[in-house]
């Protein structure tokens, strides 16, 4: 026990210096974080409004009229907005690493390597962004009329929405170390984040079905927002909880071998 | 002559770099693409499962996947290339040799644009024979399918000095990136790639009449479903917004290059 | 007797990859096609290292001493072979393994470039569990003796590549560990900073009584740091021994080089005995001459010919290293006499 907690300590510190290095990165590069908060903004609207758009011309998609729809979607930014924030950048940092060798260091540090690859990279800009998608998360829930319990399960539930699709992306980052290239991988990732940020209901079956059992990401958004309407569909959330584990010890193996496989970029 | 030979061989070898790694060019091109179209497929099918819809906007269900089918091809013919490459021979200084080859910087990464296009095309005509004859796509005639081609073309010109643009910021900005993304994201929803104009609200495509992103994706959709009567309009507009960014270009290159030799980066 | 710290016997690392015909068809052939080679970059070595040893890691571009060094590491997972370095097997990476090795590569850098030095080092305090009086005194002896206590504060990316090196051997000892690899670490200096760099690796040896690994191109490195040398030649050691030995592998003979005030006449027999090489001009001569007649026969020539200039060989091993790496096989055939495997000056 009093080992779990050092670790716990050991680690928290690591990462504050990573947060406190990326925060000072960050702001010596103005224009850029400007540019990242706008980028953000921009998607954050776009999509929103696309969303609206369609409304103006039907009534429901599925079981969802227009607020259950855009909570949704809200719920998914706020994902989006905590992956930009703490994870993104260092996925694309890992292909530059891979390819150029300076993945090494990483790895002769000794700290494990999934925590110092997946969050080296912490983006102070995209912090800002938080009241934005907060004020949507906010505002649609309240059209929805969401319980009070759903209220403070919210967070919880989007953390743990959170978690499952990371450590999936984990995984699929792990191929990096066999295809040498890595861009290619990172545009995959983006591509299952685009899958995931629309309601499970509207994929065919067999699509619906591969995604949510085999590569649950399906479960990511609609698993937590299902519930929050229905509490009766609370085997979503378990399925939830389930599939992180499996994809955690999944990742254990993939992990190994990955490193296993990596010949670093030598002179 | 001999530059012409110069010009072959610089679109061969950027041919080379493009396919050198397959998987990749896949997952970063094409992938992208077809889960886009995917999305859009379910959730229009989804959308038109209730029986109280049949028609939106005058788009039956077939009509709406034909217009996503063809925004995959428009996304993939007119706004596939990108200017990473560009980007990132500004800011680790590769620049330097392109002063000193008597080849020049925009001949060279206009070949292998070039190169990109020709592979873009050859993909392209193949998507549009797969989707065809899986009978989610309808051609209404080979003229039309020719000067839907002819007119992508000519937009991938206009997407390109665009993409120069992007680039060309390198000298300024240490993450090009960040901006080459948000065009894409203002283009995918200002050109009609996420849905189609038409279910916009007026006044908002009032306004986007007079941008060039409707002549990004809606015009060349248009024309592949042979409804773009202004066909000599769409040209001529997209002929001036290619005069005016080249223009752009020009300046932003001789205001970088001034700033790259002064300071010696 | 001294434990042991790096042991390795029958060491191999394979590498794999694909050939790509030129031009357009070759790259479309490559889409689909492949034909996969398969690369010992690395291929039976065995290496006995004890505590305190600095070894020199010497051999010609691709000959396998980054792959050594990162097998050495972890960073790459020997494909055959028993590896064990202070009693742990690099591959499975265990934490205190890590926490006792560093690794420096010249053409690499592990600190942030757009921050200054002293905020990845305290990052680095972190991973490492460096007690904070501890961190203090380090960072203070070292950058004393690198002389750049100035320079902690300034971003990375100002630094000259001097300054920027000195940092990087700084980060990488911060946590003074018990085995060090550094792999090039002088590449691209001037002549300078080379040798403050050599000076403070020296220092920092005696000091701290750790076990280096050094690769490097440029002799005086070797000369100036390393009492034994390791050379490996397309993936295999061909020597192993004293610096000493080294020098003398081709031969007990030294290079002597005379001027003299006007040309001389090359077909004298005194010049034929010591495959004597001249200037076109005539006027300078390179003898190679045995160790014992080196003082009788300098003295002859000094007295008997109009001599301006001489001088003895400063650094042998150039020569001795240019000659092994123009001629490969002059190794094998020395193997081939000196016994069945390799050059062993050891035994």
């Amino acid at each position: 026990m009093k080992n779990l907690k050092q670790t716990i300590f050991y680690y928290l510190k690591v990462y504050e210096k990573f947060v406190s290095t990326s925060i000072s990165v960050g702001v010596s590069f103005r224009t850029s974080f400007t540019l990242l908060l706008l980028m953000d903004l921009f998607f954050y609207f776009s999509t929103l409004l696309s969303v609206n758009f369609i409304y103006d011309h039907i009534q429901m998609i599925g079981p969802w009229d227009k607020n259950h729809l855009l909570f949704f979607i809200s719920f998914m930014l706020g994902i989006d907005h905590l992956h930009m924030t703490l994870v993104s950048e260092s996925f694309w940092e890992l292909s530059h690493s891979i390819r150029t060798g300076d993945l090494d260091f990483a790895l002769i540090k000794p700290a494990n390597s999934v925590f110092s690859v997946f969050f080296r990279y912490f983006r102070p800009s995209t912090i800002i962004n938080i009241f934005v998608v907060w004020t949507f998360i906010i505002y649609y829930g309240i059209q929805v009329k969401l319980e009070p319990l759903s209220w403070v399960l919210l967070p919880f539930l989007m953390f743990l929405g959170f978690f499952l699709f990371v450590v999936i992306e984990f995984n699929i980052a792990a191929s990096m170390f066999w295809l040498k290239e890595g861009l290619g991988i990172n545009f995959l990732r983006m591509q299952l984040q685009q899958l995931a940020r629309w309601p499970n209901f509207i994929y065919a079956s067999i699509a619906r079905k591969f995604l949510t059992v085999c590569l649950p990401i399906l479960l990511v958004g609609s698993g937590p927002i299902h519930f929050l309407y229905d509490y009766g569909k609370w085997p979503l959330i378990l399925s939830m909880v389930a599939a992180s584990i499996v994809f955690l010890f999944i990742l254990k193996f993939v992990w190994r071998s990955a490193l296993r496989h990596y010949n670093s970029a030598s002179s | 002559m001999g530059h012409a030979l110069k010009w072959w061989q610089t679109i061969k070898i950027s041919w080379s770099n493009h396919t050198a790694y397959r998987m990749n060019f896949f997952l970063q091109v094409i992938g992208p693409a077809l889960v886009f179209f995917f999305v859009k497929y379910n959730l229009w099918s989804s959308i038109y499962s209730d029986e109280s819809v049949e028609i939106i906007k005058g788009y039956t269900l077939s009509q709406m996947i034909d217009y996503h089918v063809w925004a995959m091809i428009v996304g993939l013919l007119a706004k596939g290339h990108s200017a990473l490459n560009l980007s990132e021979d500004i800011r680790l200084g590769r620049i330097s040799n392109f002063l000193i080859y008597p080849f020049n910087f925009w001949e060279f990464h206009t070949a292998s644009f070039l190169s990109f296009q020709i592979l873009q095309t050859i993909i392209v005509s193949i998507s549009i024979c797969i989707f065809w004859s899986l009978g989610i796509l309808s051609i209404p005639s080979a003229s039309i399918l020719m000067s839907g081609f002819l007119y992508c073309l000519f937009v991938s010109c206009f997407w390109y000095t665009l993409q120069y643009l992007t680039g060309l910021v390198g000298f300024w900005l240490e993450e090009t990136w960040i901006l080459r993304v948000i065009l894409e994201i203002l283009t995918a929803f200002l050109s009609g790639a996420i849905i189609p104009l038409e279910l916009y609200p007026k006044w908002f495509v009032s306004i986007l009449e007079w941008t060039p992103f409707p002549y990004l994706t809606y015009f060349p959709i248009k024309t592949f479903m042979g409804q773009n009567s202004e066909l000599i309009a769409s040209y001529s507009v997209v002929t001036i917004w290619i005069i005016i960014f080249c223009f752009i270009n020009h300046i932003i290159w001789k205001r970088g290059i001034k700033l790259y030799t002064g300071a010696g980066m | 007797m001294k434990k042991t710290v790096i042991y390795s016997q029958k060491l191999e690392k394979k590498f794999t990859s694909y050939k790509k015909e030129p031009g357009l068809l070759g790259s479309l052939k490559s889409l689909f096609v492949r034909n996969y080679i398969t690369k010992k970059a690395v291929k039976d070595f065995n290496l006995d290292i004890k505590q305190g040893e600095i070894i020199g890691l010497l051999g010609p571009n691709g000959a396998g001493k980054t792959t050594l060094m990162k097998m050495f590491t972890g960073i790459v997972v020997p494909s055959e072979g028993t590896l064990k370095i202070l009693g742990y097997t690099p591959s499975e990476r265990d934490r205190l393994f890590r926490k006792k090795i560093a690794l420096v590569m010249g053409q690499k850098s592990q600190l942030w470039w757009d921050i200054p030095a002293m905020d990845s080092f305290l990052l680095l305090q972190r991973f490492y569990e460096i007690e904070e009086s501890q961190f203090q005194k380090r960072i203070k002896t070292m950058s004393e003796l690198l002389d750049v206590d100035d320079l902690l504060h300034i971003h990375v990316r100002k630094l000259s590549l001097g300054e920027r090196m000195k940092m990087e051997l700084m980060a990488s000892l911060i946590h003074s560990p018990e085995i060090i690899f550094l792999d090039e670490p002088t590449i691209g200096l001037d002549l300078i900073s080379q040798e403050n760099i050599r000076n403070f690796i020296k220092e920092y040896h005696q000091k701290n009584k750790c076990t280096i690994i050094v690769t490097s191109h440029y002799m005086a490195d070797v000369q100036a740091l390393c009492e034994r040398l390791v050379l490996i030649f397309d993936g295999e050691k061909t020597f192993d021994g004293p610096l000493s030995k080294f020098e003398t592998i081709l031969g007990k003979e030294k290079n002597v080089t005379f001027n003299f005030s006007s040309p001389q006449d090359p077909t004298l027999d005194l010049w034929s005995s010591f495959e004597a090489q001249w200037d076109s001009h005539k006027i300078q001569v390179d003898l190679r001459i045995p160790e014992d007649k080196l003082r009788s026969v300098a003295l002859n020539i000094i007295k008997d010919f109009p001599v301006t200039e001489f001088n003895t060989e400063k650094m042998p091993i150039e020569r001795v290293m240019k000659t092994l790496m123009k001629n490969p096989q002059i190794v094998k055939q020395l193997n081939g006499n000196n016994g069945p495997h390799e050059l062993n000056g050891r035994n």
